[in-house]
C-alpha cells in the first residue's frame, strides 16, 4: 500500500494509525456502494413513494351522435373555481403571526389558567442571569398548542378567500372548515374547487375582480351532457359517477382519482370503454408537509371515441312528442321507426322517459321517487324491455300462417256472429266487427275476431307458432341496448308442459292465439322487425342501431350495414294480400286504421288492442298499430304501443301518422322546426316532457325577429 | 529522522501541496452544497466564506510561529477551552433543550469545537514526554483526567457527539505516543465494557434503573439506531400505536438522509436538482451542517460522494505523513491528533448519514455550514502545516 509504505519503516504504531484510518473510510465507501449501487433502486422508489402522488385523470368522454353528426350526448365546460392550497402557506403563517397568536396572548393575559399551563417548563438556577431565555422560556406554547392554533390560522385563511371569491362573484359560496381541514388532511396536493359552474357573468367577475385573490383560480372540466335532455334517453342510457378504486383494472396505483363516470345503461354502457377512452396519469410531487410543489403528465389521457347512430335526431324527437300528446307525461308506451329496406332504426322511443343530465349531480328525492314508480317506470325501456300481448296486430301471422297452409282462400266470404262462441259453457269471445259477412280483406280492416278464430283453429296452433317464429318473434333481435326481452310464444315445449300440469291446451286457447291474446307476448321493436319483414317482401332484418364507432385517432370502422337474418320465404302473393289490407286498414272507410292516413303517402297499417284480464276482470289495454309507408314501394316500418290507451285506432294510430307526417316532409325536403339544444339547464327538459309539448322549438321561432 | 528527505531532495517543499489542495477543494465544495442546501440562500453562504476566511487568517498565523512554542501555551488553551465550557452552561443559548453556545453579538461561538482542539493540543504536550514516563500508571491515569473533564462537561451540554469524538482521538495519541498495549487494550476493554452496559442500560432498563439520565432525544436516537421497538412490553394497543408514530416520527431523519443518499444513485440529480432537502424531507435546519453530506450524495451521487471521501483520504494520510516525518514526538503527536480529530469526526457523520452509525449532532469538517467547526477544522490543518513547515529545524 502506497501511502502506508510512504510512513517510515520503524513507525509500526503509526502504521496501525494508518490501517485502522483505512479501514474506516473503506467502510464508509463500502458504505456508500450500497445505498447509492447496490440499493439505489430501491431508495429511488421510497423518494417517490414519499413525495410523488400519482393521479388518475379521466380522459374525455366519446360522444354520441346521430346519424346526421348531431350530438345527442357531449361534453360542455364547466368552469369552476379551485383553491391551491400550497399557494396560501404565506398566507397561513401571516395570519397566525399576526392574527392568532396575537389573540391567544391577549386571551392568556386575561385567562391566567391558561398562562400556568404554558409556563411548566421550570427554570434552572443559572437562567436567572439570563433575560433571554427567560423569557422565552417563559411563554413557550405547548406542540399541541401551536399545532391547534396553526389550525385555526389556516381555517381562517380558508374562509376569508372563499368568502372574498363569494363576495366578488356575487354569490355565497358555502364554507365549511370541515370540508378544508378534511382535504387538508387527505387531498392536499390537490386544488379544493370552491365553486363550481360559473355562468359567464360570474366568469367575467371573476377575471375582473378575483385575479389579485392568492390561490384562487379558475379550471375547466368537461361535464357530460345531453343537450336534448330526455330524448332518446333510452338509447344513450346515463352515467354513474365511478372513481372509486375498485372498480378500477388499471394495475397502477393511484393516490388520487379525479372525478370519472361510468356507463351503467343504454348505449353509455355498452359502449363504455370506448366511450371512455383512456385515463392519463399526472403526477404531483410534494413536499413534506404534503403540499404540491410541481406537477408533470406520465401518461397523456386518450381521448373517447365518438359513437354515431342510426338515429335521426327530427324523427325520434317527432315520435316522441307525438307519443308524449297521448298523455302527457304519464304516457307509457313504445315507438319504433325503421328503414325497412337497411334495417336501420331511425328511432327508438320509451315513454315516460328520464333525463339523463340528472344523473351526473344531485338528483332531488322527487327526482328519484319519480325514476323508481312502480307504475311509471322510466327507466325501463319498453321498445325492446317491454313484453306485450299483440292483440290484432298479430292477426298478420295468423293470416300468413292460414293462407300458406291452404285452409283460408281470400276471395272466400263468410258469415259471422258478432263474437265466437267458444266449445263447452266458456264464454264467447266478443268481437269488434258486427255480425255479417266477411272476406279477407274486410276481415282484416274490421278486425273480425271470428274470421281469424275460424282460420286460426283451422291452421291450428303449430303452424301459427312456426310463421310467428319465421318473423323473428319469441326471439330476440340483438340489438345493442338492453335489457332486450325474448317475448314468448306457445311453442311446442309450452304445450307439452301445459299437459304435464293437466291443464292442456285447447282449442279455446287456439282461439285466444289467433287474435293475439293469451299465452303470447312480442316487444315493439320486433313488431318493427315484422312488419319491415312484411313491408319489404319477407327479409327479416337486424335492426340497426350502430353506424360506426370511431377508431382511434380520427379514423372510424363503421358497423356494416344490416343484412337479413333469414328470409321468412312467405310467397310474395300472400305478403301483396297482407300489404294490400294494410292499406285498406287505413285508407278504406271501413278500416280501423284510418286516423293513421297521410293523404299521398300510403300509409299501410293494422290495428290492435290487446286486453289485460286478471280472472275476467279487463285492468288495462295495449294499443297498438304498427304501419309502413309508403305502400307502392315501403321505405319505413313504424311501430307504436301504448299502455292503458282506448285503441288502437283512436290511439295509436294518430301518433304514427304525425311521425309519418314528419317523415314526409323530411322526404320532400320541406325544412321543419329544427330541433334545438334546450339551454344547459337538466330541468328545463324535465319540463317539456311534463306538458307534454316540444317546446323549444316552438319557443325559438316566436324569438326570432 | 528526517535528514533522509532532505538529502535525496535538494528543494523539499514546505507545504505539504496534497494536503493544501484538498482543503481547498472541500472548501469550495462545503461553499457549493451550503448554497445547494440552503436552497440559494446566498447570506448562509457569504457567511460560510467568512468563516473561512477567518479560519484561513488563523491558520496561516498558527504557521508562523513554531508548533514547539505554541505547545508551551497548550495548557493556557486547555484551561481557558474548560472555563469556555462552563461558562456556556451558564450564558449559552438554549436551543432545542441544548446549551451549546455563547452568544457574541450577532454572532455564536460553540466551545466544544475549539475544546477538541485544545485538548488535543494538550495531550500532545502531556504525552510528549520522556517515553518511560508513559509507561507509569499515574501518567496514563492524568491522561485520562485530562480528557475526562472536557467529556462530562460537554456531554452536560448536552453534545454526545462532540463528547464521544475526543475518545478515539486519545486513543489514537497514546497509542503512537507510546503507551504500552497492554495498558491501552485494558482501557478500550474497560471503555468498551462500561460503554455497552451504559447502551444495555439506557434501552433496556425500566426508567429507575437507569444510570445515565440521558435526554429523551438522545435515547431514542440510540433506540432507532439499535433498533429497538419504542412500546414497552406491556404496552396496551393505544400506546402501541403512539409509540409506533413517535417510533416512525424519530427514525424520519435517518430515513430521509438515507433515502437521499441512495436515490442520488450512481451520479446523482445534479447540483441543486435534489428534491429530499428541496422538498424539506430532510430536516431544515440540518441540511446545510449535520446533513450536508447527504445533500452532496443525493445531488452528486456515488461518484461525489466517493470523491468527497476521496479527499478526505488525502487530508488523512498527508497528516499521517506528516506525523510520520515530524522532527519530534511532539509534532508526531499533534499530527496523529488532528487526523484522529477529523478522522473520527468523518466517520460519524459519514457513517450517520448512511446509517452505520447513530445521529449524533457533529459536523463534516470543512463541509458543513458553521463558524467554529469551519475556523476549527481550520486551525487543525494549520497545525498540521505547521509541524509539515518546522519539521527539519532544529
Amino acid at each position: 500500500m502506497l501511502i502506508i509504505d510512504q510512513l517510515q519503516k520503524d513507525d509500526a504504531r503509526l502504521r496501525v494509525v494508518a490501517v485502522v484510518v483505512l479501514v474506516g473510510l473503506l467502510v464508509l465507501a463500502g458504505g456508500l456502494w450500497r445505498l447509492q449501487v447496490m440499493a439505489a433502486h430501491r431508495y429511488a422508489r421510497s423518494e417517490e413513494a414519499q413525495s410523488v402522488r400519482l393521479v388518475r385523470v379521466p380522459a374525455v368522454r366519446g360522444k354520441i351522435l346521430d346519424r346526421n353528426g348531431i350530438a345527442l350526448a357531449e361534453n360542455r365546460p364547466s368552469y369552476d373555481v379551485n383553491l391551491y392550497v400550497e399557494e396560501l402557506r404565506s398566507s397561513f403563517a401571516h395570519e397566525y403571526t399576526n392574527q392568532v397568536l396575537p389573540n391567544f396572548r391577549a386571551q392568556q393575559a386575561q385567562n391566567p389558567a391558561l398562562k400556568v399551563a404554558t409556563t411548566a417548563e421550570t427554570r434552572r438556577w443559572w437562567q436567572v442571569f439570563s433575560r433571554k431565555s427567560r423569557t422565552k422560556s417563559g411563554q413557550r406554547l405547548t406542540l399541541e398548542q401551536r399545532r391547534d392554533l396553526q389550525e385555526s390560522a389556516r381555517v381562517a385563511v380558508y374562509s376569508n378567500t372563499v368568502q372574498a371569491v363569494g363576495q366578488s362573484l356575487g354569490r355565497p359560496l358555502a364554507v365549511s372548515s370541515e370540508r378544508f381541514l378534511k382535504h387538508y388532511r387527505q387531498d392536499l396536493a390537490l386544488p379544493l374547487p370552491v365553486a363550481e359552474n360559473l355562468t359567464p357573468t360570474q366568469m367575467a367577475l371573476f377575471f375582473e375582480r378575483c385575479l389579485g385573490i392568492p390561490g384562487v383560480d379558475l379550471e375547466v372540466q368537461a361535464i357530460r351532457s345531453y343537450p336534448f335532455g330526455s330524448l332518446a334517453a333510452h338509447v344513450l342510457g346515463h352515467l354513474q359517477r365511478a372513481d372509486e378504486a375498485d372498480n378500477d383494472p388499471d394495475p397502477l396505483v393511484f393516490r388520487y382519482r379525479l372525478r370519472d363516470y361510468q356507463g351503467v345503461a343504454g348505449l353509455e354502457a355498452r359502449f363504455d370503454e370506448a366511450l371512455r377512452g383512456r385515463a392519463g396519469v399526472k403526477a404531483l410531487r410534494v413536499n413534506s408537509q404534503g403540499y404540491r410543489h410541481q406537477e408533470s403528465i406520465l401518461q397523456p389521457t386518450e381521448p373517447g371515441r365518438s359513437v354515431r347512430l342510426t338515429l335521426d335526431l327530427e324523427i325520434q324527437s317527432a315520435a316522441e312528442r307525438a307519443l308524449a300528446q297521448v298523455a302527457g307525461s304519464s304516457t307509457r308506451g313504445a315507438a319504433v321507426v325503421m328503414d325497412v329496406r337497411s334495417g336501420d332504426l331511425l328511432a327508438l322511443v320509451s315513454a315516460p322517459a328520464f333525463d339523463p343530465n340528472e344523473f351526473l349531480g344531485g338528483m332531488t328525492p322527487e327526482e328519484f321517487a319519480r325514476l323508481n314508480d312502480a307504475k311509471l317506470r322510466p327507466q325501463m325501456n319498453r321498445a325492446v324491455s317491454g313484453a306485450y300481448a299483440p292483440g290484432s296486430i298479430f292477426k298478420i301471422i295468423v293470416g300468413l300462417a292460414a293462407l300458406e297452409s291452404g285452409v283460408l282462400d281470400p276471395r272466400e266470404s263468410h258469415h259471422y256472429l258478432g263474437y265466437w262462441p267458444l266449445p263447452g259453457n266458456a264464454r264467447s269471445i266478443d268481437d269488434t266487427a258486427p255480425a255479417g259477412d266477411y272476406d279477407f280483406k274486410r276481415a282484416f280492416k274490421r278486425s273480425s275476431n271470428a274470421y281469424f278464430i275460424d282460420h286460426g283453429i283451422k291452421t291450428g296452433r303449430s303452424r301459427i307458432v312456426a310463421m310467428a317464429r319465421r318473423f323473428g318473434l319469441g326471439q330476440k333481435t340483438g340489438v345493442p341496448i338492453g335489457p332486450e326481452v325474448s317475448g314468448f310464444l306457445p311453442d311446442d315445449d309450452y304445450v307439452a308442459e301445459l299437459k304435464d300440469r293437466r291443464d292442456p291446451w285447447t282449442e279455446g286457447d287456439t282461439a285466444h292465439l289467433s287474435i293475439g291474446q293469451g299465452a303470447l307476448t312480442v316487444t315493439p321493436l320486433q313488431m318493427a322487425v315484422m312488419t319491415a319483414a312484411v313491408a319489404n317482401g319477407g327479409r327479416v332484418l337486424e335492426p340497426r342501431l350502430i353506424q360506426e364507432v370511431e377508431a382511434g385517432a380520427g379514423e372510424v370502422s363503421p358497423v356494416p350495414p344490416s343484412f337479413p337474418r333469414r328470409d321468412a320465404g312467405v310467397p310474395m302473393r300472400y305478403l301483396d294480400l297482407i300489404r294490400a289490407a294494410m292499406l285498406a286498414d287505413v285508407e278504406e272507410v271501413e278500416g280501423t286504421g284510418r286516423e293513421a292516413a297521410v293523404p299521398g303517402f300510403g300509409v299501410c297499417g293494422k290495428t290492435g288492442t290487446a286486453e289485460v284480464k286478471q280472472g275476467r276482470i279487463l285492468v288495462d289495454k295495449i294499443t297498438w298499430f304498427v304501419a309502413f309507408a309508403p305502400y307502392e314501394s315501403p321505405r319505413y316500418a313504424v311501430v307504436v304501443v301504448v299502455e292503458s290507451g282506448g285503441s288502437g285506432g283512436h290511439t295509436s294510430a294518430p301518433v304514427a301518422r304525425k311521425i309519418f307526417e314528419v317523415i314526409r316532409r323530411r322526404e320532400a325536403g320541406v325544412p321543419s322546426a329544427p330541433v334545438v339544444p334546450k339551454g344547459s339547464r337538466a330541468g328545463v327538459a324535465a319540463g317539456v316532457v311534463a306538458d307534454g309539448t316540444w317546446a323549444v322549438a316552438e319557443r325559438q321561432e316566436g324569438g326570432r325577429p | 529522522m528526517s535528514g533522509k528527505g532532505g538529502e535525496l531532495n535538494p528543494r523539499p517543499s514546505r507545504f505539504s501541496w496534497p494536503l493544501l489542495s484538498a482543503v481547498l477543494l472541500l472548501m469550495t465544495v462545503s461553499c457549493a452544497f451550503v448554497h445547494s442546501s440552503t436552497l440559494g440562500d446566498g447570506g448562509t453562504t457569504a457567511k460560510q466564506m467568512v468563516w473561512f476566511t477567518v479560519g484561513l487568517v488563523g491558520a496561516v498565523s498558527l504557521c508562523l510561529v513554531d508548533y514547539h512554542i505554541l505547545a508551551r501555551w497548550a495548557w493556557v488553551g486547555y484551561w481557558g477551552a474548560i472555563l469556555l465550557l462552563l461558562l456556556v452552561m451558564v450564558i449559552g443559548v438554549d436551543r432545542n433543550g441544548a446549551r451549546r453556545w455563547i452568544e457574541l453579538g450577532p454572532f455564536q461561538f460553540q466551545p466544544s469545537e475549539f475544546a477538541k482542539l485544545a485538548v488535543t493540543m494538550a495531550l500532545a504536550q502531556f504525552l510528549s514526554r520522556p517515553l518511560e514516563e508513559l509507561r507509569l500508571t499515574n501518567v496514563v491515569f492524568k491522561t485520562l483526567g485530562i480528557v475526562l473533564l472536557p467529556f462530562v462537561l460537554i456531554l452536560k451540554e448536552p453534545d454526545l457527539g462532540s463528547a464521544i469524538v475526543l475518545v478515539p482521538t486519545m486513543l489514537a495519541m497514546m497509542f503512537v505516543a507510546g503507551v504500552p498495549v497492554r495498558m491501552l487494550a485494558r482501557i478500550v476493554g474497560l471503555a468498551v465494557v462500561v460503554g455497552g452496559l451504559l447502551v444495555a442500560d439506557v434501552l433496556f432498563a425500566p426508567e429507575k434503573f437507569r444510570l445515565l439520565k440521558l435526554k429523551e432525544y438522545q435515547r431514542h436516537r440510540l433506540m432507532v439506531y439499535f433498533g429497538k421497538d419504542f412500546a414497552p412490553k406491556n404496552a396496551t394497543p393505544e400506546q402501541r400505536a403512539y409509540y409506533r408514530e413517535l417510533q416512525r416520527q424519530k427514525a424520519w431523519n435517518v430515513q430521509q438522509a438515507l433515502i437521499s443518499v441512495g436515490s442520488g444513485g450512481l451520479t446523482g440529480k445534479g447540483w441543486r436538482q435534489g428534491t429530499q432537502n428541496a422538498l424539506g424531507y430532510l430536516p431544515r435546519l440540518g441540511a446545510h451542517n449535520d446533513f450536508i453530506f447527504s445533500v452532496i450524495a443525493e445531488e452528486s451521487g456515488f461518484v461525489g460522494s466517493i470523491l468527497v471521501v476521496g479527499l478526505y483520504t488525502v487530508v488523512l494520510f498527508s497528516g499521517l505523513k506528516i506525523a510520520g516525518q515530524a522532527r519530534d514526538r511532539l509534532g508526531r503527536l499533534l499530527a496523529t491528533g488532528v487526523v484522529g480529530l477529523w478522522f473520527t469526526h468523518v466517520f460519524i457523520n459519514v457513517g450517520m448519514n448512511i446509517g452505520l452509525m447513530p445521529v449524533t449532532g457533529i459536523p463534516l469538517p470543512l463541509l458543513s455550514y458553521g463558524g467554529s467547526a469551519a475556523v476549527c477544522a481550520l486551525l487543525a490543518m494549520g497545525l498540521l502545516q505547521n509541524v509539515h513547515l518546522y519539521r527539519r529545524s532544529y
